[in-house]
């Protein structure tokens, strides 16, 4: 999936304490609208197995996660 | 509040009903000793936050269904229904407690207010009424933990994009790997939190003493124990438990995590490894020589807040001090017994709550900012992730000027070659 995808909003989660890249996360999903697709961006490798896992308890959807170096970009959609 | 709901939540409060539980919702004789041992009391003084009242709350619920009282005297017995009504009463009393056992050392019947405040948290996962974001945070623990064979190949990538870092702090032998993982017969199992700071200093640490470990593909921390869900508790710790008995492994180390520490040292019953503390192998290493630290790389004076998990409920007092002998000659204590320290006022699952707890989490720990000012310390180290958090934010608040550190951060600092 390489086409480039537009994000209404983008949460710099980088270097954040346990548990909060996933409670920013989770309420900052709650600030678009359903379909619309937040980027959040970490740095730490935990983020890669914690965001999918919080996208399936929660309901929403991964489009895409991309690695530039040392940071982790998550394309994630609101679903409900 | 339907029957049936009221028979599922006291079957629930039943459950919680061991041999010391019952003697501590017996005993108290409201003496009030404990009354000035909680941070929360000693900062804002209202009834409502010493350790006496909180466990009343949920006493009462006990004596109106458990107890002769509720049967025969129910108003001169002190009992309460359980319904609507109390549910927010028991939230209350369950969120202010930080489960630090501060209260319990003072007790002169040992009261623990902490396990009283598991049965008030437990009714409220009955009644649906606790912290969404706290059960929200342990069902992705566990999810992780089914589905953890999809997730293993991103976070592979990403534990190989810190190698480098690693590295920087301790150049080790060619041919090892900075981080390893899924060694099967490794001597250590590390078990990290999601965050970079909590793999980098340990794996470099782990290299300088030519250590035969792997990382855990989990995170320490254990969100069922903080929304007391004893059966979500028990799932995300035996994912742990699990795979070190895969790798067959001789120790699990937990990373700086206080309820990680507790829940993996205390409930996880018989098993074929022992359990430490990120820093009890840390003050090991020291003993043994197997690492040396540069005592002229921190020339300034430090304290050291002893997590309450950690501490007072984890026995694990000696070895910072310890480590920090090896860090520094201007060490400041800052409890004249660390089993009183104060608590830090963000356990419990306080911190993982956020923005939402933050004003009182800086209120009800007035006293921990002053115990701080007093040491005139630079550096104020800890040993937990929860307690690293709530004190930079104190710092912060109570503009404290401190330079707030993990120990394992100052250790992999100092390391020597
Ligand atoms: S456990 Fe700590 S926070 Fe809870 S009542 Fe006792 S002293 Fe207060
Ligand atoms: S110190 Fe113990 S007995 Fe006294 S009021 Fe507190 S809990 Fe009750």
């Amino acid at each position: 999936m390489n086409e480039t995808i537009k994000a209404d909003k983008v949460m710099d989660l980088k270097g954040l304490p346990c548990p909060m890249p996933v409670v920013k996360v989770s309420k900052g999903i709650k600030e678009v609208a359903v379909g619309q697709v937040i980027e959040a961006i970490s740095t730490d490798p935990g983020a890669l197995t914690d965001f999918p896992a919080w996208a399936k308890t929660s309901g929403n959807q991964i489009l895409k996660t991309e690695q530039s170096g040392k940071e982790i970009h998550f394309f994630i959609k609101r679903l409900s | 509040m339907e029957k049936r709901i009221r028979e599922e939540l006291l079957a629930l409060f039943k459950s919680k009903l061991s041999r010391p539980m019952e003697m501590y919702l017996e005993t108290c004789a409201r003496c009030g000793i404990c009354t000035e041992a909680c941070h929360a009391y000693a900062s804002m003084p209202l009834p409502k936050y010493t350790p006496a009242y909180r466990a009343e709350v949920v006493r009462r619920i006990y004596k109106n269904y458990f107890r002769w009282q509720g049967k025969t005297v129910p108003k001169a017995g002190e009992c309460k229904k359980l319904d609507e009504t109390i549910i927010d009463e028991l939230k209350e009393a369950a969120y202010s407690c930080t489960g630090c056992r501060r209260c319990m050392v003072y007790c002169p019947f040992g009261i623990d207010t902490q396990q009283i405040m598991s049965i008030a948290k437990l009714l409220l996962v009955g009644a649906h009424a606790e912290p969404e974001l706290l059960s929200l945070l342990a069902d992705v623990s566990i999810s992780k933990g089914e589905s953890i064979d999809s997730f293993k190949e991103g976070f592979l990538e990403g534990v190989k994009n810190l190698e480098e870092e690693v590295v920087e702090k301790w150049r080790h032998e060619a041919g090892r790997t900075p981080i390893p993982t899924e060694v099967v017969g490794a001597e250590i199992l590390y078990v990290a939190l999601a965050g970079a700071h909590s793999i980098i200093p340990a794996a470099a640490i782990f290299n300088a003493a030519k250590e035969n470990w792997t990382l855990s593909f989990f995170e320490a921390v254990n969100f069922g124990a903080f929304v007391g869900d004893p059966t979500k508790t028990k799932i995300i710790m035996d994912r742990i438990i699990n795979e070190a008995k895969r790798l067959k492994v001789k120790e699990v180390c937990i990373c700086e995590c206080g309820t990680a520490f507790r829940v993996m040292s205390q409930l996880s019953g018989s098993r074929p490894f022992k359990v430490s503390s990120i820093t009890e192998v840390h003050s090991r290493y020291l003993k043994e020589g197997r690492i040396r630290l540069d005592k002229s790389k921190f020339n300034v004076p430090i304290t050291y807040h002893d997590p309450c998990q950690i501490a007072r409920n984890g026995g694990v007092i000696d070895e910072p001090r310890y480590i920090l002998s090896h860090l520094t000659d201007n060490f400041i204590e800052m409890s004249q017994d660390p089993k009183y320290n104060w608590c830090c006022g963000g356990g419990g699952g306080l911190v993982a709550l956020g923005e939402e707890t933050l004003d009182f989490r800086m209120k009800s720990a007035k006293v921990k900012a002053e115990q701080i000012s007093k040491t005139g310390a630079a550096i104020l180290a800890t040993a937990c992730e929860n307690c690293h958090t709530q004190l930079s934010n104190l710092n912060e608040h109570y503009k404290l000027g401190m330079n707030v550190q993990f120990l394992s951060s100052l250790v992999s600092d100092a390391l020597a070659k």
